[in-house]
């Protein structure tokens, strides 16, 4: 909205002009601040990852690699980011085979219910999750799953399934079911015609749901500290229980790279569910 | 948008039916659209349903029974927990909400391309770093020797205590929760006709006159249906509080946690998390009468 002043104004003119200057301060002020509230702890994060210093000092005293050979030398860190790998694989395969069929099936038939059943899929989302936590732990106890390697990957799968269910479903209805129809005209049969037009269509939603999906449960925190017993410990688990008793500097490596790895993971997702379009 | 580029490639060959009869309708039948969504609502069912029932059976008759309850309202420190953890997620969602607007607001309307992508790289960075390695990388900010308390000493304001305060699990709370607050309000902003906006100013409104009259009441349902989300999901946070507030400043999720597994005492942290339950249930409730299914599902994803 191009408000240049020109020459002459009216003092009502002048006071509207002084007011939207206010207004554009005030929302310039607040987009810089929030701007750098958000980017300025991944940042101090990154610079103090190539502190050389054996503990937290700012400003560092030395600069090296230090912080990521400590890392790559200790059996513990990399157990536990091994563990949350090994949890999130089967949670994004999970979700996947979980969520597709169910966005298939909610959109092509005429399922009573089918509309509340893909809102019930997302509660698990919006609810408190440290109540969530209580209440799977009771179920748990029940089972005798907590601690175990099958129960953290359930859990997971709970709180990750969604993001596939919404991604999938998104892309879903984008594929004209004239499509699957011309299929069907042309002698395929349904499961044909899903298997030929279908999931090729979903197919770059359906990774990016997965990666999505493993994500999430790779970052999972909040039910690892009521489900994971004393013997599961996560990364994010490994990460709560150090920064409870102090800073280790080490963490600011793993924080990096985690970044990293994230970053690339969900711009892939973001180029599959572009490239679905 | 093309939306359908692709397709041609992938229509299957030539017909080679067998019969001749054919129902070319792509409508699935009821039996087997049922045993598709069949996982989905057996963990649904498992996981979600069934632990809330029995949570709530189990807050009612484990240990002292009703006495769970009268427990939780009998005790100090979980009173205060409660009455601390609802305030702080109020001031959070007023926060959020308010700079989640602001920034998907510029998102929308940004004309510079290096603005646009520096508030999205904005926006992601708490994604990026995870839940628990953005309460760290807080810590780092505001530790007593930290980098906050140095740039305030360097002013000449001294140092402050901030890590382990209520306001620093705000602080955290609202890091983690700006991005969801940015993500469903972009996609109301978007949806909104900028030409209405210039209309008004074209009559002679201010710009604070025609976001206050055009924009806010239009955007209004997406935002209390952002709120509400914002809202329910602050009272159950558990990092942050652990990492952030410390013991001085115990919130629910804590309150629960040291109930189980320091006191062994299974009842009452049921009955205290059927009550977060229940503050969550009615909020997100009267959003939903207030602006529908629809919106508040948006809203989600």
């Amino acid at each position: 909205m191009p408000d240049t002043p020109t020459t002459t104004r009216t003092p009502a003119e002048r006071r509207r002009h002084l007011s939207d200057l206010a207004t554009r301060a005030v929302g310039g002020v607040v987009v810089t601040a929030a701007a750098v509230f958000l980017l300025a702890p991944a940042l101090l994060t990154i610079v103090l990852s190539f502190s050389g210093d054996d503990r937290f000092n700012w400003p560092p005293e030395s600069w090296g690699l230090r912080q990521y050979e400590t890392l790559l030398e200790s059996t513990d860190w990399l157990d536990a980011i091994w563990l949350s790998i090994r949890i999130a694989l089967p949670v994004a395969l999970l979700s996947a085979l979980i969520a597709v069929p169910a966005v298939i099936a909610i959109s092509r038939s005429r399922l009573p219910g089918r509309a509340l059943l893909q809102a019930a899929g997302v509660v698990a989302l919006i609810i408190p999750v440290s109540a969530f936590a209580v209440a799977v732990y009771g179920v748990f106890v029940q089972l005798k799953l907590i601690g175990t390697y099958v129960g953290l990957v359930l859990a997971n799968t709970v709180l990750a399934f969604p993001l596939a269910l919404v991604v999938t479903a998104a892309a879903m209805s984008r594929v004209p079911v004239e499509l699957e129809l011309a299929a069907m005209t042309a002698g395929a049969g349904r499961a044909r015609a899903w298997a030929g037009i279908t999931l090729r269509l979903l197919a770059p939603a359906i990774l990016a749901g997965c990666v999505l999906s493993f994500i999430t449960s790779f970052d999972e925190a909040v039910l690892i500290n009521f489900l994971g017993g004393s013997g599961q410990v996560t990364l994010p688990k490994a990460i709560f229980d150090s920064v409870r008793f102090g800073v280790d500097p080490v963490i600011t490596a793993i924080a990096t790279l985690l970044m990293v790895a994230t970053s690339l993971l969900m711009l892939i997702a973001l180029r599959l569910r572009r490239s679905g379009r | 948008m093309s939306q359908t580029a692709t397709p041609a490639a992938a229509v299957p060959s030539p017909p080679s039916r067998r019969g001749g009869r054919r129902r070319w309708n792509p409508t699935v039948g009821n039996v087997p659209a049922f045993l598709m969504v069949l996982p989905l609502l057996a963990l649904v069912v498992g996981l979600v349903l069934y632990p809330l029932v029995k949570l709530t059976i189990d807050s009612l008759t484990q240990d002292a029974g009703l006495g769970n309850y009268a427990d939780v309202f009998a005790s100090d420190a979980t009173r205060k927990a409660m009455v601390t953890t609802l305030l702080a997620s109020v001031v959070v969602t007023v926060i959020t909400v308010t700079v989640g607007a602001t920034l998907a607001w510029y998102l929308v309307t940004a004309r510079s391309t290096l603005v646009k992508a520096v508030l999205w790289l904005a926006v992601l960075a708490p994604f990026w770093m995870g839940t628990v390695v953005k309460n760290y990388a807080i810590i780092l900010l505001i530790a007593n020797d930290g980098v906050l308390n140095d740039v305030l000493s360097a002013l000449g304001l001294g140092r402050a205590q901030l890590l382990y305060t209520t306001g620093a699990v705000i602080m955290g709370i609202v890091y983690s929760m700006v991005p969801y607050a940015v993500f469903s309000l972009y996609g109301v902003f978007v949806g909104i006709d900028q030409s209405l906006l210039a209309a008004a100013r074209s009559m002679g409104a201010t710009r604070a006159r025609a976001l206050r009259t055009v924009l806010l009441p239009l955007a209004m349902p997406g935002i209390v249906a952002s709120a509400a989300l914002v809202f329910a999901i602050s009272i159950g946070f558990y990092v942050t509080p652990v990492l952030l507030g410390g013991g001085q400043a115990p919130f629910m999720a804590s309150v629960i946690s040291s109930n189980i597994f320091g006191y062994y005492d299974y009842g009452f942290a049921s009955a205290a998390s059927v009550l977060l339950l229940l503050v969550a249930v009615v909020v997100l409730a009267a959003a939903l009468l207030a602006v529908g299914r629809e919106r508040l599902m948006r809203a989600v994803a």
